[in-house]
């Protein structure tokens, strides 16, 4: 029995090694941003193959903001995230309801249609939505990003499958205490998918937040861009100056890292749930 | 329940919704693809099937189709026999800080946005001056290289990088997958004298089928759709297009040459590409993504 145990150890060990190894293999890029953005220009042109800055400085990020409105882009990406993921929430769960709970007639017809417009990659789509949006006179705003981000379909497939598990006693119980559709929705269906809620909108806002081939089709101004297509463009201005470039796409990536390692749990729960079910 | 004024209520206002803004573009896209469509001028000409006879003698068009199906299937594979590995050997570990501790890493590069992680790609892994991929290479004492002239290395490249920016998301899921499934069996397997391998493919993997289903369908869904990458590594498809795909050859297309008639054929095929896989792996996989 003891020299099972050991080889049993013997067996992780092996495997902590490799993974750790891997992690290192994994990090290494971003370590790279991070380090170049504490790094001055002479320093990257000189000491090319030193990992750590010669002398740090934030050099970097004091010209990514002068050179470039990177507030303007924070503003604007959050902006974005905050109403879509919001809207979304509240349009996905209500359709869901609607599908899981009540009867109607057509509803089969429906709901594959919604499964079906999922499956268009949104590649396809591009140009006559382009074209659709400078109809209604969104192109160039932040209008362009937010309006037909409203209902996903994906999001509505993913709170029926949540709200249909919510027992149809607790519905009618309340039905029968006079509640109307939207006080049972409200008070039993919402507070009974709060996790499905919390996937939901992680999901929405970090889809909205990485979102790049939207932007690049419906905005052009500087002022207007959210931080994805501003880091692009930012790029293509300043080729030589790499200090720069990655101080804004450390900028664009840490907040949205850090808040996923204080709350990974949650994150890894909503991901595995969607993808279970 | 029954409550038709309360489903109409909710119902109208979002049918409208998405069909303005999800099946009209199809429709209006298919359309477009007749024509010989310029948004900047007064007229445009009506072609019928011109656009589509285009396609079939558009070489570039063909080096697109080959170049996003090899991406997707050698993409696609790589990741799940990655991740399916990674997942099984982090589900071994004893302790769950450890487990939750490499999931998180591994799942770091999936947060971050793709184009931000490919310019980081693009100049500290294959930059021609300091790049790591050259360091290794002035190390095993090679010259360095411009990656970026390269035909095949340079998708291969963006292979290894969409990787490394995706297998995060596949190792959580089937991790869980892996997890999902009750202990009993394994161990009546290992008293019947099946090996840890033999187990993981006879016994794990058939009873993970619907998790597996669904990440192989959600991860080439996924890799057909890739464009920000390309963009970045390749805007205009690399050396003789050799990273040319499907999703940036209509983007170059509709705003570089503003042949948006041609281009809206172009998508119209990506389209019926995107249908086959996902009817043939729907076959194959038996997933049950129907309405119950």
């Amino acid at each position: 029995m003891k020299k099972k145990k050991n080889v049993y150890k013997k067996h992780h060990i092996v495997i902590i090694a490799f993974l750790t190894v891997f992690s290192l293999i994994m990090m290494y890029p971003m370590a790279w941003m991070l380090m170049t953005s504490f790094k001055s220009n002479a320093d990257i042109q000189i000491n090319k193959t030193k990992f750590f800055p010669e002398k740090w400085t934030i050099e970097g990020y004091r010209t990514a903001f002068e050179k470039a409105p990177i507030a303007q882009w924070f503003i604007n990406s959050i902006l974005v995230v905050i109403v879509v993921t919001a809207a979304v929430i509240i349009t996905s769960t209500l359709i869901g309801y609607v599908f899981a709970k009540y009867e109607f007639k057509g509803k089969k017809v429906l709901f594959v249609l919604l499964l079906a417009t999922m499956m268009v990659p949104p590649q396809v789509t591009m140009i006559p939505r382009y074209l659709m949006i400078q109809e209604m006179h969104l192109f160039n705003t932040i209008g362009a990003l937010i309006v037909p981000g409203l209902i996903s379909a994906f999001s509505i497939y993913m709170a029926r499958q949540f709200i249909a598990d919510v027992p149809d006693s607790l519905c009618e119980a309340a039905k029968i205490d006079g509640a109307g559709p939207f006080r049972i929705y409200w008070s039993v269906i919402l507070p009974n998918i709060k996790p499905a809620i919390g996937s939901i909108g992680i999901f929405t806002a970090m889809m909205n937040w990485n979102d790049y081939l939207n932007p690049l089709l419906m905005l052009n101004d500087m002022e207007k861009m959210t931080l994805p297509l501003g880091l692009v463009i930012f790029d293509t201005q300043r080729v030589a100056d790499m200090s720069a470039t990655m101080a804004a796409a450390s900028m664009m990536m840490m907040p949205m890292i850090i808040i996923f390692v204080v709350f990974q749990k949650q994150f890894v729960k909503g991901m595995t749930m969607s993808g279970i079910k | 329940m029954k409550n038709n004024r309360f489903v109409a209520c909710v119902l109208i206002p979002s049918v409208i919704f998405l069909l303005i803004f999800a099946v009209f573009p199809v429709a209006y896209g298919l359309g477009i693809s007749f024509y010989d469509y310029n948004p900047t001028s007064s007229y445009n000409e009506f072609l019928g099937l011109e656009n589509y006879k285009r396609l079939l003698t558009d070489e570039v068009f063909w080096i697109a189709v080959k170049n996003t199906i090899i991406f997707c299937v050698v993409a696609v594979t790589a990741n799940i026999v990655i991740t399916l590995f990674l997942a099984k050997i982090i589900s071994v570990l004893p302790s769950k800080g450890m487990k939750t501790f490499f999931r998180t890493i591994l799942f770091i590069p999936c947060i971050a946005p793709i184009v931000g992680t490919s310019m980081v790609w693009k100049y500290g892994m294959v930059g021609t001056d300091g790049g790591l991929l050259n360091r290794i290479l002035g190390l095993m004492g090679m010259p360095p290289r411009n990656w970026f002239l390269t035909t095949w290395q340079l998708l291969a490249i963006i292979i290894v990088y969409t990787l490394w920016a995706d297998i995060g998301y596949n190792v959580v899921l089937f991790t869980a997958g892996i997890e999902g499934v009750p202990k009993e069996f394994d161990e009546a397997a290992a008293i019947d004298g099946a090996g840890p391998v033999r187990r993981f493919v006879s016994i794990k993997l058939p009873l993970m089928s619907r998790t597996f289903a669904f990440v192989a369908i959600m991860t080439m869904a996924n890799y057909f759709q890739m464009f920000a990458q390309f963009q970045v590594f390749a805007p205009d498809g690399g050396r003789s297009n050799s990273a040319m795909v499907l999703t940036n050859y209509i983007y170059k297309t509709s705003f570089s040459s503003y042949d948006m008639g041609y281009a809206s054929a172009v998508a119209a095929a990506l389209f019926m590409i995107v249908f086959i896989v996902a009817m043939i792996q729907n076959k194959m996989m038996h997933a049950d993504w129907s309405y119950e």
